[in-house]
């Protein structure tokens, strides 16, 4: 009988199992990064060291908030906070306060961000190209802005 | 992926570039080979999360933005075949595609703002879908899936590919992909089964192209 079409049953399982980070350690999934912290705590909610905001979504945090280029987002006590005699970034809390959903797998500690909604209003209102980031299948990292001067056709395809 | 090669190859300016971005879970393994065969020298991207269809709000493929050296769309989220297609033979024989969309792509990289085929902001943001928060937390649900399938976790994937695949059930992308790993495939009863919700529903397998001869 001939095989199904495009049938891949043999890729179901085709990675041995393994741990996704060390233990005591948080996976974060954004813009198809991953990135792994070892300074977390929170429970739910997913704290971070300030300091590894910018290596998460960019942000940088400044005495007028937490700031992406020209947008700044004003901090409070509940997304800058002290908790056991250090500081922490709430990272989920921000993201419910800029309104960017996520799912989280806790008991394996991975959190998946999907993109923050502001950062989109300039393709959804006026049309201009998101400016993410890919990685051809040389290695090169190609952002859209690196096109600008050029024409661009973005065409998607797959083998299913 | 060679028809492509022919068209970038024809329209040979240094100043237009392809991304072809394979939407497959299954990575080089699944999308390489096939990429490897059209001998391509535009931008190739094996793209395992589906970033692209993510960005873009694409949920099927082929699909596609024109975008303009301002970065600018001016073209969005069409059924992106640039011939007719056709699998089998006689009267079993299933055409698609079409033979528009090629002159259309040559005409605008030649003409620019001035080609008849290129689209106000308004028009282009009007054919952006509107993902529900529901449709963005599907594209984050789908990533958790591949992360637990590239560790061996295939309980949790299949757990967050179905999430996914609930939160957007308009994705064609999601519905596929998941059937790939079944014994019937991407275009067995279960893809049959869902062209006929669609067309129950309404809902778009693709948006109609709208580019006339």
């Amino acid at each position: 009988m001939a095989k199904a079409f495009m049938a891949y049953p043999e890729l179901r399982s085709p990675f041995e199992a393994k741990e996704i980070h060390p233990q005591g350690s948080a996976t974060i999934l954004y813009q198809g990064k991953t990135i792994t912290l070892s300074e977390t705590g929170g429970g739910s909610e997913l704290l971070i060291n300030p300091k590894d905001l910018q290596q998460v979504n960019g942000f940088v945090i400044k005495p007028e908030g937490a700031c992406l280029d020209d947008l700044c987002i004003p901090l409070n006590e509940q997304l800058l906070l002290e908790q056991d005699g250090r500081q922490w970034f709430n990272l989920t809390g921000f993201a419910d306060l800029l309104e960017q959903t996520y799912v989280a797998d806790q008991e394996a500690g991975v959190w998946s961000f999907a993109e923050i909604p502001v950062k989109r209003d300039n393709m959804m209102l006026n049309a201009m190209a998101p400016d993410i980031e890919v990685t051809d299948r040389q290695g090169n990292v190609v952002r859209m802005a690196d096109l600008k001067g050029k024409k661009a056709l973005i065409v998607t395809w797959s083998s299913w | 992926m060679p028809v492509w090669q022919r068209i970038y190859e024809e329209i040979n300016d240094p100043d237009f570039v392809i991304i072809c971005a394979a939407q497959d879970t299954g990575g080089e393994a699944a999308a390489g080979p096939i990429f490897d065969a059209a001998n391509p020298t535009y931008i190739q991207v094996v793209d395992e999360n589906h970033q692209i269809s993510s960005a873009f709000n694409f949920v099927n493929v082929p699909s596609a933005a024109w975008i303009d050296e301002e970065g600018r769309i001016v073209r969005i989220d069409e059924g992106t075949y640039a011939k007719i297609h056709a699998i089998g033979e006689g009267e079993q024989a299933i055409t698609f595609g079409n033979d528009v969309y090629e002159p259309a792509l040559k005409d605008w990289v030649a003409n620019g703002a001035d080609s008849v085929h290129v689209q106000s902001a308004a028009t282009v943001a009007g054919n952006i879908r509107q993902h529900s928060k529901e449709q963005e937390q599907a594209d984050a649900a789908f990533c958790l899936g591949n992360l637990f399938r590239r560790h061996g976790q295939d309980v949790k994937a299949d757990q967050y590919w179905e999430v996914a695949r609930a939160l957007n059930p308009d994705s064609v992308n999601f519905i596929r992909q998941n059937l790939t790993l079944t014994e019937e495939g991407s275009a067995g009863e279960q893809f049959r089964a869902m062209r006929s919700n669609f067309e129950r529903t309404g809902t778009d397998y693709y948006r109609p192209l709208d580019i006339k001869n």
